[in-house]
């Protein structure tokens, strides 16, 4: 064969890797759908907190405020902006009060943050392939694969990052400039009403104009904070101080730096290519180009990734910078690209042959599967995963993940069902209210929402809280069942608990060990 | 319009400071280790890495940063 055959053999070649490595990544997504099938079934809680998300949109939709004082009865608040859970109130008309509206929320959130990049890298770049992948491969990540179909505010603040992001890098458009910088700023506005981590996107929004316009910079950002003040103030009154006990005071927790590195090393391992070429197109921007909003976007969420060692925080802390990576690694393979086929010969080819090589080997470090089912058992052998189990604390699911041990991303079983059917059996016997550490029993057998244990801890570190009426409520036993999972609630509940409470059953559900509790003497 | 210039000097000056803190911190009786912490250590390379990206950037003349 001459040179030429080579080439075009090489050329061939690097379509049909193309194509195979965009079915992987499809694979991905058919993965996720039937994951997020799987837990818009399950009517409890998956992730500790979920319950909660979904309690303070009820509340809202009885038009109630979730900021309220923890020292009183019920002993409830939200530590979330309220926009999240207002979005889901007007689904509750399509899948009534359940975990179900807010799970469909945030992975529709996802579907459409995919999509969102998708749209930009066509656009910036053109083409399908490498947009499509772009897209798919925000979704292939590990941690939007566990957390996207919860009903958790997270990806939600995600896609609202995102399209501020598209609309200020567009501000400077003769045309629509003006009308892309309002809704870049309203968005905004949403990113941060939906979860308070979006600050670090308003830097990287603000930068951006300030880099290109500093008179426009300087008015963004004093419409925005005048916004985003006003909001605050009016929440602050309405609720009498309570939303800036449970926002801000609240969210001041303890920071181990040593999680924090170990979750960077972590989603390093799992998306290096991504982040490389982010890095890459970084360095490129800052020495010999101009900054885009998406690379100053990529930068910000860096430090967003850096809080994920704070007490509650965790590896969703990173999903910012994996949108952010994922358009950026577009972007720096559009003009990889660009280069490559300017060139022309071997380069050209090296490229198209070297790209779907290295997403392949991307693919390969993010892999994350059941392992059983007549579908799932096969592929698991092919890919040599067929043994592996995800061992939860009382139970083993077949799901396989590189990432090691994950409290999310296995389907619930036929006895996780069984397990949570034994629960509501004990909180629909009990009278009056139960206290427990996952709000879905409650809500699930019509019963008032007492406790939110996580934001009870955080106030009682923060000295925001008085326990004694709750720890008083407990000594008197006036609840007649309590269940446990975690033992997040603060020291002296725990002490009351389980100085007048004894364990009456240990019941296995979702691979976590729920201790329910009852009445000492009511033995 | 910030140019790369403008941009490498307050680079520099956000280096300079990370690096300052970092070196002072125990003398303000907030260091919880007796020499240089791993969080000082992650500021002393975190401050190194910004003065040399501002020293390049302030190479870059004042082309749009």
């Amino acid at each position: 064969m001459n040179g030429q055959t080579w080439l075009r053999t090489a050329h061939r070649l690097g379509r049909a890797l193309a194509v195979l490595v965009l079915l992987v990544y499809v694979g991905y997504l058919i993965i996720y759908l039937l994951y997020a099938g799987a837990l818009f079934r399950w009517p409890f809680d998956y992730d500790q907190g979920e319950g909660f998300e979904l309690h303070d949109a009820l509340l809202y939709a009885h038009g109630e405020w979730p900021y309220r004082d923890n020292a009183v009865y019920p002993f409830y608040a939200s530590n979330y902006p309220p926009l999240f859970h207002l979005l889901i109130v007007p689904l509750f008309a399509l899948f009534g009060p359940q975990l179900v509206a807010g799970r469909v929320l945030s992975f529709v959130a996802t579907l459409l943050t995919g999509g969102v990049i998708f749209a930009v890298l066509r656009r910036e770049v053109g083409g399908w392939w490498l947009p499509a992948l772009s897209g798919l491969a925000f979704w292939a990540s590990n941690y939007v694969y566990q957390i996207g179909p919860l009903c958790r505010l997270h990806t939600t603040m995600v896609l609202f990052e995102l399209l501020a992001i598209v609309c200020i890098a567009n501000f400077e458009e003769s045309e629509h400039g003006r009308r892309n910088l309002i809704w870049g700023l309203v968005f905004l506005l949403c990113a941060g009403y939906t979860k308070q981590l979006a600050v670090f996107t308003v830097l990287a929004a603000l930068a951006y104009i300030f880099l290109r316009d500093i008179k426009k910079a300087l008015l963004a950002g004093t419409a925005l904070a005048l916004a985003a003040g006003l909001i605050f103030w009016l929440l602050n009154t309405a609720t009498a101080g309570q939303w800036w006990v449970n926002i801000i005071q609240a969210n001041v927790n303890s920071f181990d730096y040593l999680m924090t590195i170990s979750l960077l090393k972590q989603w390093f391992r799992l998306h290096p290519l991504l982040i490389l070429l982010a890095l890459g197109y970084l360095i490129y921007e800052l020495f010999w180009s101009r900054l885009s909003a998406y690379t100053l976007w990529f930068f910000f969420s860096l430090a967003t990734g850096a809080l994920s060692g704070k007490w509650g925080a965790g590896p969703g802390y990173f999903l910012t910078s994996i949108a952010a990576a994922a358009l950026l690694s577009g972007l720096a393979v559009g003009r990889l690209q660009q280069l490559a086929e300017r060139r022309g010969g071997w380069t050209a080819a090296g490229f198209a042959l070297l790209l779907p090589l290295c997403y392949l080997m991307q693919s390969v470090l993010l892999l994350h599967l059941p392992t059983s089912g007549p579908f799932w058992t096969p592929v698991a052998r092919v890919l040599g995963v067929e043994e592996e189990v995800m061992a939860g604390q009382c139970a083993d699911f077949a799901y396989y993940d590189s990432i090691g041990y994950t409290q999310l991303g296995h389907l619930p079983t036929a006895a996780d069902y069984a397990a949570g059917a034994e629960i509501m059996r004990y909180v629909r016997a009990a009278n009056g209210p139960v206290l427990s550490e996952e709000a879905m029993f409650s809500l699930l057998a019509d019963k008032e929402v007492v406790t939110n244990p996580t934001q009870l801890r955080n106030l009682y570190e923060n000295d925001l809280l008085d326990v004694t009426s709750l720890a008083e409520r407990i000594y008197q036993q006036e609840f007649e069942l309590i269940i446990l999972r975690a033992q997040f609630y603060p020291d002296p509940i725990l002490g009351a608990i389980w100085f007048s409470y004894a364990p009456v059953d240990e019941i296995c559900m979702n691979g976590f060990l729920y201790r329910l509790l009852q009445p000492a003497d009511g033995e | 319009m910030i140019t790369k210039r403008q941009l490498g000097i307050f680079v520099l000056v956000l280096g300079g400071l990370l690096l300052c803190a970092s070196l002072t911190v125990d003398f303000a009786g907030v260091g919880g280790w007796g020499e240089l912490g791993p969080l000082q250590q992650i500021g002393l390379c975190l401050g190194a890495l910004a003065l040399l990206v501002g020293r390049l950037l302030l190479l870059r003349g004042d082309r749009p940063a």
